[in-house]
């Protein structure tokens, strides 16, 4: 399943990854991604590959913590927020992830794992990019760990850590996603 | 009077107010029942919840009425993930089927975590479950449903108000449910993040009955489907005659038509047969007869050679009159010579002339034989005689028949005139007339020559005669018989002698005879009256 998963995502990520290298030395594109398709792709990756391994035997042989955003969204709450508020929330909770799947990826040993594995983090990549075209801005790596307390948490498998990914994905960066202020004046 | 006024307005205001909220009351009460209703039969999960915006939570489980506590007892609590327990208040309410209904509502949620939920009664842990509460929307379903032709055959737009919930109108899912008004048969169609739906391929000018329902796509909402909205009727486009059918049924028709024209014409003949039949006519049997003479038969008759042979046939002829043979005589006097005896009268179809002269031949002698016993009345002895002395009866035995057989007496007055003329009349009907019909008692025709008046005279003779249709009167002694003829039958009615003065001073036809001999020919239908 992953396999033809990864063959159609296969353009949108070397297009994302056209624009991000090409993002180094150029200002953000101009045109927005606003199509809620594209982060919807992404959620229902992270969830195949969840439910893929969750019948993984010992954690797949993934040892150790991992530290995760927290994903809930109290609506009230996440509507006084502002966009950059909202945007740090998601850009250091992406960054987290993407730290986090690296570390599963030097300690699983099985090939399906790992190209599993490897196709969530360039969707994390992609997403970036996405964010970046709608002017939000990057957070310098690593994230500040003030800001990383206050909405972290650890776990300590792998499934676990794929499914607070998903959560992640479902919850706050869609939200973010699709009231980004450079959306709003294409959409109707 | 203002002042009432004012009052009236804000009562009104008021009551419209009131009346407005009792029913959005009423409203909301309602939706909470059906919704009740779909999860009880959706979720087999207790407690069920579900939220219907975006920071609410509502959960319930059903206990039956005898088993049911007070509110009281129980108590819900409820954990996200990485927090501490909270506590909902609940509350009691009355259903159907002798049930009861607890409720928790929470006002302000937390998604995209897993919540822990556990009912307790009295300290007993009676449910548990761990649930995300985007996962279990149950919304109200699409207000506003409109039906619109598209101007199109066989289409109808379906047009409606997405639930209004920020951040998921493009999660939404719906699902139109369309049929012909009064079938239990109908369609669905999906459709995503749309607010209208185009139907298709519908039968034209018949109504449709539409409804709608509302669900999150699952990607990253999900939850229930909602209750169907209330169905909106509307009827499609009258159709056109479909080209499609127009032009089949031409090309059929054409074919048809071309099939029963190839039969017409190959059954030409017999069909003009059929329809307009071919008048027979008798050229082909008389050749010459109205090419060379123009109709005229004696003509015909007179110069053609094949003449004598045709005439059996033409004689046999419907138009003509049927040939009478001599069966027997009837001789009250001496042994008549046999050559009295008339020839048959097919030995007489000669010339006219010559029946004519055999006529006159015989009938003297049957005349004298007869004159000599003028008043003398048959008895039984001359009977017998008769009988003993079948010599001139010829054809006796057709005598014990009841047919009629008619002599005719060409001798009499008539001979001189118009014979000639009248071709039919020279047939030499020679009948031999017995009265026997009359009588049904003797066997014997000549028994019921009893009958007669005692002239002992028999004779007979045909109207034929007597052109003028002057009847002589034989005299008190003669019975006379009228014949009719139709050319079919004959009928025969006896009549007085007291009578015959009267006939033979009037035109008598007694019917009328078709034919193609020219009118002036004596038709065949005169009667021929005969006496005795």
């Amino acid at each position: 399943i992953q396999f033809t998963q990864m063959m159609s995502i296969r353009p949108v990520v070397v297009l994302l990854t056209v624009l991000q290298w090409a993002g180094r030395g150029l200002p953000s594109p101009v045109r927005p991604i606003c199509d809620p398709r594209v982060l919807d792709r992404f959620i229902m990756e992270a969830r195949d590959t969840e439910t893929a391994l969750r019948g993984c035997k010992a954690g797949c042989g993934v040892t150790g913590t991992f530290v995760v955003p927290l994903t809930n969204v109290d609506f009230v709450v996440w509507e006084t927020k502002d966009t950059e508020e909202q945007a740090l929330e998601v850009q250091s909770g992406m960054s987290l992830f993407g730290q986090a799947l690296g570390a599963v990826r030097e300690s699983v040993s099985r090939v399906a794992v790992q190209i599993l594995i490897d196709n969530n983090k360039s969707n994390i990549h992609s997403l970036g990019q996405v964010l970046r075209s709608l002017h939000i801005q990057d957070l310098p790596l690593p994230p500040a760990p003030a800001v990383g307390d206050l909405v972290t948490r650890k776990v300590s498998s792998l499934s676990e850590l794929l499914h607070v990914h998903t959560n992640f994905l479902r919850g706050k960066v869609r939200l973010l996603l699709t009231n980004a202020p450079a959306c709003q004046q294409n959409s109707t | 009077k203002k002042m009432t006024n004012d009052n009236l307005n804000k009562l009104l205001v008021f009551c419209v107010l009131f009346c407005a909220q009792k029913t959005s009351i009423v409203h909301g009460a309602q939706a909470l029942e059906t919704k009740v209703a779909l999860l009880l039969h959706a979720e087999p999960e207790n407690p069920k919840c579900f939220a219907e915006g975006m920071s609410d939570l509502t959960c319930f489980w059903e206990e039956d009425e005898e088993r049911a506590g007070s509110a009281d007892q129980y108590s819900f609590i409820y954990t996200y993930q990485n927090e501490n327990s909270s506590e909902c208040s609940i509350t009691a309410l009355p259903a159907a089927g002798g049930k009861r209904l607890y409720f928790c509502r929470l006002s302000q949620t937390q998604l995209f975590v897993p919540l822990d939920i556990r009912v307790f009664r009295d300290d007993l842990l009676i449910h548990n479950r761990s649930l995300f509460i985007e996962a279990v929307f149950l919304l109200d379903p699409p207000a506003n449903l409109t039906l619109t032709s598209t101007g199109m055959q066989g289409q109808l737009k379906a047009s409606w108000l997405p639930p209004s919930l920020k951040y998921m109108g493009d999660s939404m899912m719906y699902e139109v449910s369309y049929a012909m008004a009064g079938s239990h048969i109908g369609k669905v169609e999906e459709v995503q993040a749309s607010s209208e739906l185009i139907l298709r391929g519908l039968q034209s000018g018949t109504k449709y009955k539409v409804r709608i329902r509302v669900k999150l796509d699952g990607i990253s909402y999900s939850g229930y489907w909602s209750a169907w909205t209330d169905p909106v009727l509307m009827e499609t486009m009258p159709g056109d005659l479909d080209p499609l059918i127009v032009s089949l049924s031409l090309i059929i028709s054409l074919v048809l038509t071309l099939l029963s024209l190839l039969v017409l014409m190959s059954h030409r003949r017999f069909l003009l047969k059929k329809i307009w039949p071919i008048i027979p006519t008798p050229e082909s049997k008389f050749q010459g007869l109205f090419k060379v003479y123009g109709g005229d038969f004696q003509e015909w008759l007179g110069h053609s050679t094949g003449g004598l042979w045709l005439r059996p046939t033409y004689f046999y002829s419907e138009e003509f009159p049927v040939p009478l043979e001599v069966l027997s005589e009837v001789s009250l006097g001496p042994a008549l010579p046999s050559s009295a005896l008339p020839p048959k009268a097919s030995e007489a179809l000669g010339e006219e002339e010559d029946e004519d002269k055999k006529l006159k031949r015989v009938d003297p002698a049957l005349m004298e034989g007869w004159r000599k016993t003028p008043q003398e009345h048959w008895t039984m002895d001359q009977l017998r005689a008769i009988h003993q002395h079948p010599a001139p009866w010829t054809q006796s035995s057709l005598l014990e028949s009841h047919d009629a057989y008619v002599t005719l007496n060409a001798q009499n007055h008539s001979v001189e005139e118009p014979l000639d003329d009248i071709l039919e009349e020279t047939l030499p009907l020679q009948v031999l007339f017995a009265s026997g019909r009359t009588s049904s008692e003797s066997r014997s025709d000549l028994g019921s020559v009893q009958q007669s008046s005692g002239s002992g005279r028999l004779s007979s003779q045909s109207s034929f005669e007597y052109p003028n249709h002057t009847w002589p009167s034989k005299g008190p002694g003669y019975t006379y018989m009228a014949v009719a003829d139709s050319g079919v039958s004959m009928d025969y009615s006896p009549m007085s002698s007291n009578k015959i003065d009267d006939i033979g001073k009037g035109v008598i036809y007694t019917n009328e005879y078709k034919n193609e001999i020219p009118a002036h020919r004596r038709p065949i239908g005169t009667p021929i009256h005969f006496a005795f």
